[in-house]
C-alpha cells in the first residue's frame, strides 16, 4: 500500500453508469422523473465512501453543472447557492463583503460542494463556535427520486414554518433526495485568527478541552492531532486584533495549569498546521478512517482503546480530534487488510457500547470485503426505513449506503 | 432497540366515540392510576386551549403519564383504538399547536418533571419533558452554566414544548434556537415504539431525525426525555437602550451594527405605541417622547464585549440616536428587559383587545414593511403597535381592536393575517417562533407549494401513517380553513402575571 492522498478524481464512476450533469433544478427534476433504475448523487466526490458503499448505479447525477451563487445579501447575512457550488468558490464570492459561511470542513480543500457537505453532514474545527451545516442552513430545495421538487425553510434566519427538511437530509449521504439548492446564514469573517499550540497527550487534550469549555473563554476551535501517547493541541481564537491577543494569553495561562506548555504560532506556521490538520482528517487512500462522535470527556479513553486494538491488530493509529466537540477521526494504517478490519471493528464496538456514534468514512477495497460497514443498527432503523420508503419508495437512491439498516 | 407496546386489550369499536372513550378510560385507568386519567368535563375544560385562547376544543380524555412506559402505554391505547392524541406541556404555545382534537386524548407531560442526569464536565443535562425551560438553567446556575433558548414564557413553558416549537427567544440571533441546543431525545412514536434520536455526540450516523422532530409541533412523536446542551455563562453582559426619531433610523443602526461584524446577543426594537403600553404597565424607564427605542445587548469575554459595546454606541450616534441609556448594573438590565418583555401583556393598557402576530422579514426590508403595515392599518381603521427582534427580522406587530365594536374583531383578524402574508411577500416567513399550529395552517400555501407540503406530509406519514399524532396542525385542511378563530382572550397564566407574550 502507498500513502497517496485521496483526490476527488479518485471518486468511483462505475463504467456502465450513465453520467448526467443537470444545470438547473428543473433539469434535475426532469432527469429523475424520466429515468428508471438506481442513482448515485455526486457533488465533489469527496465523501462517496462514507457509510456503506453504494452498489454500481445505473445513473450518476453529477451536480458540477448545478453550480453558482444565486443570491448574496450581505446586510441580511444570507446567501443561496446551487448545491453543486464548491464551498471554496462560495467563500471566495463572500470574501469581498468580508463574510463567510462559517464552515471549514477538510474536504473543502478537495472540492467538496455545499450540497454534498449537507448530505454528508460534514464540518470542521469551527463547528465549535459557529455550529455545523445543520445549524447554518436556513432553506433547502430537494429533488426526490420521482422528480418531485420540494422546498423547506426560506431566506430568513428565524423561521419555524413547516418541517425542516434540511435537517432530514443532513447525514443522509444521498439516500433520501438530491440537494439542489441551499440557503445559508453567514457570519462576518474574523478580523484576525490566532492559533495557540502545545504538546499534549490524549489525556491532557481531554482535560484542556473540558477546562476551556468551563472557562469564560470562547475559542473558535479546540483540536488535537496525535496518537497513542503523544500529540499536539491547537486552540484557535477568532476576533479583533486586541481581543485575540488577550484570549491567546489567557488560553496559554489556562493550558499551563494543565501542564501543557503552549505558545502562539506565527501566522505562516499556523497556516501550515491547519493545512496539515485538514489532510490528517481526510487520510490516505490506503487507510481505514473512522469518525467517532462522543461526549468530549471520552477522548482519552477512546484513544487508549483504539490504540490497544490497533496494536493487537498490527496497524498504527493516527487521531485528529475536535476535542471541544467530541468528534474524533481515527485513521488506521498498515499493510494487512485483516488488521484494519479487526482494529476498526474492535474500536467501533467499544465506542458504540459507550454511547458514541461511529461512521466508517473510508477503507481500502480489500478491507471493505472484511467488514460490516455500518455496525449495529440504531433504535431508529425501522423508522429510517419508513422515511426512506416515503421519500424514495422505489429504492433508487444510493442503494446499499445504509444496508442493512434501511 | 425499538420496543413496541402491544400488550393491551383489543380496541373498542371506532364508530361510537362515547363508547370508545369509556373503553379507553377503563384501559388507561388500569395502566396509569385512577386519578391520572381525566374524563370529568369540568376538569377537561382546563385543557381546551393553549396560549391562543380563541381556539377551544374540549378533549374526550386527558392522561397524565409519569414515565416513558406510561406515555407509550397511552399512545398504544390510542393507536389501537384509532383515537387521535395531542401532547401538551404547559399550554403556553401561541399558535394553537396544543389545541385538543374533539373526541381525542390529551397527553399532558406535566407530571414528568424530573431532572434525570446532569453531566457538568460535558455541559449537558437530561430531563423529562415537563421540566420548565427556566428550571434547567436554575439547576446549574451555581456552576455558571445555562440553557440558551429563552422564550418569554420560560418560567412556565416546558422543554417538551420548546422541542415541539423549536423555541427561540430574545437571544437567538447569536445563540440559535432549541434545535441548536439538543443532543438527544427519547421519543415515543405514534405506533408506541420507543426510539432514541441524536446521541452522546453531536454527529449521528444517518439522517438527522432529531433535527426533523424538533419544531414539528408535536405532529411526529412525543419526547419523553431530552438531553440539552448547556453553555458557560458569558463573562460579561452589556446592555443599552438607544432612542431614535423613527423606526427606520433605528433600523439603520441595526444594519450598521451587523455591517461592523458585531453579532449582538440581542437587538430589540419597540415603537412609540409599544413603549407607551410598556411604560404604563412596568415603568422600566423607556422614554415616552421617542418614536423608536432599540435595546442592544452584547455578551462574551469581557475584552471582546467592551470593544464591541463601544462600537455599538458609535454606530447608534452615527445613525442619529437622540439618547443612549446604558444599564449601570444587572438590576437596571433586568428592568430594561422587564419593560421589553411586558410589551404584549401591556397592550391591555392601551387597547381592550389585540392580536399578536409573529412574522419574519429579511431585516433590510424593515422600512418598506413598516410603511406598508402603517398603510394597511390606516386602511383598516386600526392601530398596530410594533415590538420586534430586530436583529433577525422577527416582527411582532400587535393589532389593536375593540371586540365590542361591530366588525373590528374581523377587521383585526384580517389585518393580522395580511401582515403575516406580507412577510412572505417580502421574502420572509409567516412565523419566526410561535409556530404554525392551528392558527396559521391556512397561510401555509402562501409560503409553500402543494409539492412542498406534500413532501412534508411524506415525512409525517413515515412517523405517523394513521395521522393520529396531533392531527389538524401545520397543514391546511378545508374544514379548518373554512372556520374562524374567536378573538384573543387573556390566558389565565398571563392574567396571573406568570407569563408574557413575545
Amino acid at each position: 500500500m502507498t500513502h497517496a492522498l485521496a483526490e476527488p478524481d479518485d471518486a468511483p464512476t462505475p463504467d456502465r453508469a450513465r453520467v448526467e450533469r443537470p444545470d438547473s433544478v428543473a433539469a434535475a427534476a426532469a432527469l429523475l422523473r424520466d429515468s428508471r433504475g438506481t442513482v448515485l448523487l455526486r457533488g465533489g466526490g469527496t465523501q462517496l465512501d462514507w457509510g456503506g458503499l453504494a452498489t454500481d448505479p445505473d445513473l450518476v447525477v453529477d451536480t458540477s453543472e448545478l453550480a453558482g451563487v444565486l443570491t448574496h445579501n450581505p446586510a441580511d447575512m444570507t446567501a443561496s447557492v446551487r448545491a453543486g457550488t464548491r464551498l471554496t468558490d462560495l467563500q471566495d464570492h463572500l470574501a469581498g463583503d468580508n463574510q463567510w459561511l462559517a464552515l471549514d470542513p477538510p474536504t473543502a480543500t478537495r472540492g467538496a460542494t455545499v450540497g454534498g457537505l449537507l448530505a454528508a453532514g460534514d464540518s470542521g474545527p469551527s463547528r465549535l463556535r459557529y455550529g455545523g451545516l445543520r445549524d447554518l442552513v436556513i432553506g433547502v430545495t430537494l429533488v426526490l427520486a420521482d422528480g418531485t421538487v420540494a422546498r423547506s425553510g426560506g431566506h430568513v434566519i428565524k423561521n419555524v414554518a413547516g418541517y425542516d427538511l434540511a435537517k432530514l437530509v443532513h447525514g443522509s449521504l444521498g439516500s433520501l433526495a438530491l440537494v439542489a439548492e441551499v440557503v445559508v446564514r453567514l457570519h462576518p469573517r474574523p478580523a484576525v485568527s490566532l492559533t495557540v499550540a502545545g504538546p499534549a497527550d490524549a489525556a491532557q487534550a481531554t482535560a484542556a478541552a473540558l477546562a476551556l469549555a468551563a472557562s469564560p473563554l470562547e475559542p473558535a476551535a479546540v483540536e488535537w492531532v496525535g496518537g497513542a501517547d503523544f500529540g499536539t493541541l491547537y486552540v484557535r481564537e477568532d476576533g479583533s486584533a486586541a481581543y485575540v491577543e488577550t484570549a491567546a494569553a489567557r488560553t496559554i495561562q489556562l493550558l499551563h495549569t494543565l501542564g501543557v506548555a503552549a505558545h502562539t504560532l506565527p501566522p505562516d506556521e499556523a497556516g501550515g498546521a491547519w493545512y496539515d490538520h485538514a489532510a490528517a482528517v481526510i487520510g490516505a487512500t490506503d487507510e481505514t478512517v473512522l469518525r467517532v462522535s462522543s461526549r468530549p470527556s471520552e477522548l482519552a479513553s477512546l484513544v487508549r482503546h483504539a490504540a490497544e486494538a490497533a496494536r493487537a491488530s498490527g496497524v498504527s493509529l493516527h487521531v485528529v480530534s475536535s476535542a471541544g466537540l467530541g468528534l474524533h477521526t481515527f485513521r488506521l494504517r498498515g499493510s494487512e487488510p485483516a488488521g484494519h478490519a479487526q482494529a476498526m471493528t474492535a474500536t467501533r464496538d467499544h465506542a458504540v457500547s459507550g454511547g458514541a456514534s461511529v461512521l466508517l468514512r473510508q477503507r481500502p477495497p480489500e478491507v471493505n470485503e472484511l467488514v460490516d460497514a455500518l455496525g449495529p443498527p440504531p433504535s431508529t432503523a425501522a423508522l429510517l426505513g419508513q422515511v426512506k420508503a416515503q421519500f424514495d419508495p422505489a429504492g433508487r437512491l444510493a442503494p446499499g449506503r445504509f444496508t442493512p439498516w434501511y | 432497540m425499538a420496543t413496541k407496546q402491544t400488550d393491551l386489550l383489543a380496541a373498542p369499536a371506532a364508530d361510537d366515540p362515547g363508547g370508545v372513550t369509556t373503553a379507553l378510560a377503563k384501559l388507561l385507568r388500569r395502566g396509569l392510576s385512577q386519578d391520572r386519567v381525566i374524563t370529568d368535563v369540568t376538569r377537561l375544560r382546563t385543557y381546551e386551549c393553549d396560549g391562543i385562547t380563541g381556539y377551544r376544543v374540549v378533549p374526550a380524555l386527558v392522561a397524565l403519564p409519569q414515565s416513558t412506559a406510561e406515555v407509550a402505554l397511552t399512545v398504544a391505547a390510542c393507536a389501537d383504538a384509532g383515537v387521535p392524541f395531542v401532547a401538551r406541556g404547559a399550554g403556553t404555545g401561541l399558535s394553537g399547536g396544543a389545541l385538543p382534537v374533539a373526541d381525542g386524548v390529551v397527553i399532558s407531560l406535566a407530571r414528568m418533571r424530573r431532572i434525570l442526569d446532569i453531566d457538568l464536565p460535558n455541559q449537558r443535562m437530561t430531563v423529562e419533558p415537563g421540566v420548565t425551560n427556566a428550571d434547567i438553567s436554575i439547576a446549574v446556575a451555581a456552576h455558571d452554566l445555562y440553557f440558551a433558548p429563552d422564550p418569554s414564557s420560560q418560567t412556565v413553558c416546558t422543554i417538551g414544548g420548546n422541542i415541539a416549537e423549536n423555541s427561540g427567544g430574545a437571544h437567538c440571533m447569536k445563540y440559535g434556537f432549541t434545535t441548536n441546543h439538543v443532543y438527544a431525545m427519547e421519543l415515543v412514536l405514534p405506533d408506541a415504539s420507543v426510539v432514541t434520536v441524536g446521541g452522546d455526540g453531536i454527529e449521528t450516523v444517518g439522517p438527522d431525525l432529531r433535527g426533523a422532530v424538533i419544531g414539528s409541533e408535536g405532529t411526529l412523536a412525543i419526547a419523553t426525555s431530552v438531553t440539552v446542551r448547556l453553555l458557560r455563562k458569558p463573562e460579561a453582559v452589556r446592555t443599552l437602550v438607544a432612542n431614535f426619531s423613527s423606526p427606520a433610523a433605528a433600523g439603520e443602526a441595526v444594519s450598521g451594527i451587523i455591517a461592523a461584524g458585531i453579532i449582538p446577543a440581542a437587538v430589540e426594537m419597540l415603537d412609540a405605541l409599544a413603549i407607551k403600553a410598556c411604560e404604563a404597565a412596568v415603568h422600566a424607564g423607556y422614554s415616552l417622547h421617542t418614536a423608536a427605542a432599540l435595546v442592544v445587548e452584547l455578551d462574551g469575554p469581557a475584552s471582546e464585549c467592551d470593544e464591541g459595546f463601544a462600537q455599538v454606541q458609535e454606530i447608534c450616534r452615527a445613525a442619529g440616536t437622540t439618547g443612549i441609556r446604558i444599564a449601570a448594573d444587572p438590576s437596571e438590565r433586568m428592568l430594561i428587559w422587564k419593560g421589553r418583555k411586558a410589551a404584549f401583556a401591556a397592550m391591555g393598557r392601551i387597547s381592550p383587545d389585540y392580536y399578536v402576530q409573529d412574522g419574519v422579514i429579511p431585516r433590510t426590508r424593515l422600512g418598506e414593511v413598516l410603511a406598508r403595515m402603517q398603510q394597511m392599518a390606516e386602511d383598516s381603521g386600526l392601530r398596530v403597535a410594533n415590538v420586534f427582534h430586530a436583529g433577525d427580522g422577527n416582527l411582532h406587530p400587535l393589532v389593536l381592536y375593540n371586540a365590542a365594536v361591530e366588525g373590528e374583531s374581523e377587521r383585526g383578524e384580517h389585518l393580522s393575517t395580511a401582515i403575516a402574508e406580507l412577510c412572505v411577500e417580502m421574502g420572509g416567513s409567516i412565523t419566526g417562533e410561535h409556530g404554525v399550529g392551528t392558527d396559521k395552517a391556512c397561510s401555509m400555501p402562501k409560503m409553500f407549494s402543494e409539492d412542498d407540503l406534500a413532501v412534508m406530509k411524506r415525512l409525517r406519514a413515515a412517523f405517523d401513517p394513521d395521522g393520529i399524532c396531533n392531527p389538524g396542525k401545520i397543514f391546511p385542511t378545508p374544514r379548518l380553513c373554512g372556520e374562524r378563530p374567536g378573538p384573543y382572550r387573556v390566558h389565565p397564566l398571563e392574567a396571573a402575571g406568570l407569563i408574557d407574550r413575545m
